[in-house]
Formats: structure tokens, C-alpha cells, sequence
């Protein structure tokens, strides 16, 4: 089977798979920290008692999960200018990734938050402890612990998605095959070349998620 | 565990290696499989295209049913993205490629091409009330310039405007327009005979062509290498068609002018 692949162009690809390979990594990667706010402020919005927070809250995760990336993404990019707003290409996509995973995200730190029993809070409550006190204390430590494998697992989905945004002519990994399947026609070389290098993002980030999840342990056991 | 995955792979190359026992010929297994299968673009008119009424049509569609009523066979068409074209023929997903390509050099690495039906060029087009009014104007540096990803008129715009910033789309030349008319790009390139079927589709007046073209190219059918039977064939059709006028009657209806827009 090796024979009918051709190293020696995917090594001449590697200064533009590397290239794409940065913009996908900090496209994803600053989408994923936008995403993380994104989320718990619309987690928190979620969970107060204020009827209107929580109406527009619900609105914006319900219409980002139900609707398409792709079909959010072309919104941004095509309709927006339209209305005469007019963002550039990694704009665009930052914000795309950010609000559609932070949609995620908040309802991932909600269930992480719920998850924690009510007697904890009531326990907290009787021992005097105030609203901001109670979470900070008590609830969000081990929260943040059991969501660290369901939000790891949403990063790795935005950086995936990332790929759609070759779509609007950024050139990440994705477009990086698609250039070297267009200039040389080679499919297996090019897509593998991406798949092995998504794989590569895909082990940091566990790393990174593990390491974070040990030093939450860590301070707890201090 | 190992050693089912083993199992696996072993069944995997046996399974390759007997498809790809040999034919007598790609002509013959048309004939013999009763249709001529192409692999064709989803959206390209005016070569290939759904037209109003859900039918698939355009001048290299029907250049194709001309053929595959020539060899006596029913004709296939299957719907490919532009860079899915050449993977999926190559893949043996289709016997002929149909599709407004140019016969490059670096192209004919990997498939053979038929000799051309017709010659074409880039154009250079940007919204009507552009500053832009020449082509000297669009050598500024630092213009954005709209292009298809892996078309001949990326190319073409890397050589004639070397200053120019590329922003290269996916997903057919309506999309160059709609970055043009957005303002996502100063303007765009691409084959002047595509640019001019696809206005059709936009407000009429929201774009104008640069006179002239950035460059003349041909545009061809194309095989595998392994089908050179059928190449042969599809040259003579070319030749036939040419002499008793079916090529001229297509391309003066779907390409020269705008006609098939009342039909279609």
C-alpha cells in the first residue's frame, strides 16, 4: 500500500501545512477560551432568578443548537453584510466558533452545577454562607472537576468544526489538503496529513485537560 | 483483539487486490454495465446545472447524453464539488469527467484529457459602481481578489495581479460573486463564460466584466489513463460533432450567448 503513497510531496506541503496548521490552532484556540466565558455567562444567566435572564439565555442556546454551524457561519459571513455589518474572514470565525460551542459550554457548567446535591447547598445555607460565597466554596470546585471531561470534549468538537471555516477562505488545516488535493490531486496523502495533525491538537488538549483535572485534585487533597 | 484487527486488514488487501483485477477495457465495461457514468459539478452553469424546473442540464450535460446515445447506453450523471471531480474519477466513481476544466499540464499528471470542445478565458469582474474601471486600476497593491480554490483563474490571478491579496472560496463561482457584492473582496476572477451564466442569477446590473480576457485557455473532458479506449472514442465524438454542427448548435444555445436562460 505505501507505494501508492507519496511522501516525499506531503514533506513539500509541510511550510503550508504548518502555516494552516497555527491558524487553526489559534482560531480554535481563542475560540475556545471566548466559548468558556460565553458559556458561564450564559450559564449563570440560566440559573438566576431574574425571569428576563434566564428568557434570553434560554433564546440564545436554543437557537444556536438547533440551527446548523455551517448555516451560522454563511449568516455572519453573507447576511450580516446585508444588514451593513461587515466582519473580516477571522472575525467571522472566531465569533461563529465562540457562540455556537459557548451555547454548549453553558449548558455543560449547568449540569455540572446541578449535578452538585441540594442538601450541599442547603447545608451551606444553614452554616450562614451567602449566595457568591456558596458557589465559590462549595459548589463550583466540584463542579469544574466533573465537567472538565464533557468541556474537554466540546473543545475538541470546535476545533473540528474549525474546518468549516476553510469554507469563508481562511486557510487552516483543512484548506491546507484541499490546496494540495487541488494543486497535486493526491486525496489519501492530503487528508491523512490533516487527520494526523487534528489527532496531534486532539492529544494536547487531553494532556492539557488532564494536567488541569490533576491540579484540581491536588488542591483539594491540600 | 490483535488479532481480529489482523483478520481484518488481511481481508481488507485481499479484497483490493481482486478489485483490481483487470479489464478488458473501460469501453467495454460501459457497454457491458449499460451506462456511461460522469462525474459532472453540482452548480456551474452553464455546463452543469439544475435548472428551474429540477432538471439536470447544460452544455456539457447534454453533450454527454448525445454521447452515451451514440454508444447505446444509459448516462449517469453524479454530482461532485469542483475538487471532488478529478478524486472521484480517479476513485473509478465515474468513466469521464465532464465538467468547463482546463487541460493543465499539472492536471494531465494525474488524468488524461480529451481534446478541447471549446476555448475560454479569465475575467476580471467587481461590482458596478467599483472604483475600479481598468485593469491597471486592479494591479493596486493590497486589493482583495475573490477566486476559486484550485481554478484556473486563481492562476491567472496570481500572474496578473502579483501585489493583490487572494481569497481563495469553495463552492462555486456564485459564491465569487456574492464576496464581490458583499465587499469581502475588490473583485474577482474567474472563467468568463461561467461569470456570465451565473449573473444571470443576481439582480441584472450589480456587476460589471472587464473587457478583454486575462487569458485564453481550452476546456476538456477527461479519463483516467487507464481508459485511453474511451478517450480515443470521445475525441472522435468531438470531431463528429463538430462537422455535422451539434457541437456549434450547443455551445452558440448554452455558452456564446445567453439563450437557454428563456428555456431554463
Amino acid at each position: 500500500m505505501l507505494r501508492f503513497f507519496n511522501f516525499r510531496v506531503i514533506l513539500d506541503y509541510m511550510p503550508l501545512y504548518m502555516k494552516c496548521l497555527w491558524a487553526t490552532i489559534w482560531l480554535s484556540g481563542v475560540s475556545i477560551l471566548g466559548a468558556l466565558i460565553v458559556g458561564t455567562i450564559a450559564c449563570a444567566m440560566r440559573l438566576s432568578r431574574s425571569r428576563s435572564l434566564t428568557g434570553i439565555a434560554g433564546c440564545y442556546i436554543e437557537s444556536i443548537r438547533s440551527t446548523p454551524l455551517l448555516a451560522q457561519i454563511y449568516f455572519l459571513y453573507f447576511g450580516l453584510p446585508s444588514l451593513g455589518i461587515r466582519i473580516s474572514e477571522e472575525v467571522t470565525g472566531v465569533i461563529a466558533l465562540t457562540l455556537n460551542s459557548g451555547a454548549y459550554m453553558a449548558e455543560i457548567i449547568r449540569a455540572g452545577i446541578l449535578s452538585i446535591p441540594q442538601g450541599q447547598t442547603e447545608a451551606a445555607i444553614a452554616t450562614g454562607l451567602s449566595y457568591p460565597m456558596r458557589m465559590r466554596y462549595i459548589v463550583l470546585p466540584q463542579a469544574i472537576g466533573a465537567t472538565i471531561p464533557p468541556l474537554l470534549g466540546q473543545a475538541i468538537v470546535l476545533v473540528k468544526d474549525s474546518a468549516l471555516l476553510s469554507l469563508i477562505s481562511i486557510a487552516e488545516l483543512t484548506r491546507a489538503g484541499q490546496i494540495m488535493i487541488s494543486e497535486r490531486f493526491m486525496p489519501a496523502e492530503a487528508f491523512l496529513t490533516t487527520a494526523v495533525l487534528y489527532l496531534l491538537i486532539y492529544y494536547v488538549l487531553k494532556w492539557l485537560s488532564e494536567r488541569w483535572q490533576q491540579s484540581l485534585i491536588f488542591r483539594e487533597r491540600r | 483483539m490483535v488479532r481480529t484487527v489482523f483478520k481484518g486488514l488481511v481481508a481488507a488487501v485481499l479484497a483490493l487486490a481482486l478489485a483490481s483485477v483487470g479489464y478488458a477495457g473501460t469501453l467495454d465495461e460501459i457497454a457491458q454495465r449499460g451506462e456511461l457514468r460522469i462525474a459532472c459539478q453540482t452548480q456551474g452553469p452553464p455546463f452543469s446545472f439544475v435548472d428551474k424546473a429540477g432538471q439536470r442540464t447544460g452544455s456539457s450535460i447534454e453533450l454527454c447524453k448525445m454521447m452515451a446515445e451514440e454508444m447505446g447506453v444509459k448516462v449517469v450523471f453524479l454530482d461532485y464539488d469542483w475538487d471532488g471531480l478529478i478524486p472521484a474519477l480517479l476513485a473509478k466513481k465515474a468513466d469521464v469527467l465532464a465538467a468547463d476544466m482546463t487541460p493543465t499540464l499539472k492536471r494531465a499528471m494525474k488524468v488524461a484529457f480529451s481534446n478541447p470542445f471549446m476555448y475560454t478565458g479569465s475575467v476580471v469582474f467587481m461590482k458596478n459602481d467599483s472604483p475600479l474601471k481598468t485593469l491597471e486600476d486592479c494591479k493596486k497593491p493590497g486589493l482583495n481578489v475573490a477566486v476559486l480554490l484550485g481554478s484556473t483563474g486563481e492562476t491567472d490571478a496570481k500572474n496578473a495581479f502579483p501585489k493583490a491579496n487572494l481569497k481563495s472560496y469553495k463552492g462555486g463561482g456564485p459564491m465569487l460573486i456574492d464576496a464581490v457584492l458583499k465587499g469581502h473582496a475588490d473583485f474577482g476572477v474567474n472563467d468568463g463564460s461561467a461569470v456570465t451564466g451565473q449573473l444571470a442569477n443576481f439582480p441584472p446590473n450589480s456587476v460589471k466584466i472587464l473587457p478583454g480576457m486575462l487569458t485564453k485557455s481550452p476546456l476538456a473532458f477527461a479519463v483516467r489513463y487507464d481508459s485511453m479506449d474511451l478517450l480515443e472514442w470521445i475525441n472522435l465524438f468531438f470531431l463528429h460533432a463538430s462537422l455535422d454542427g451539434r457541437m456549434e448548435k450547443n455551445l452558440n444555445y448554452w455558452v456564446n450567448t445567453l439563450d437557454w436562460k428563456k428555456d431554463h
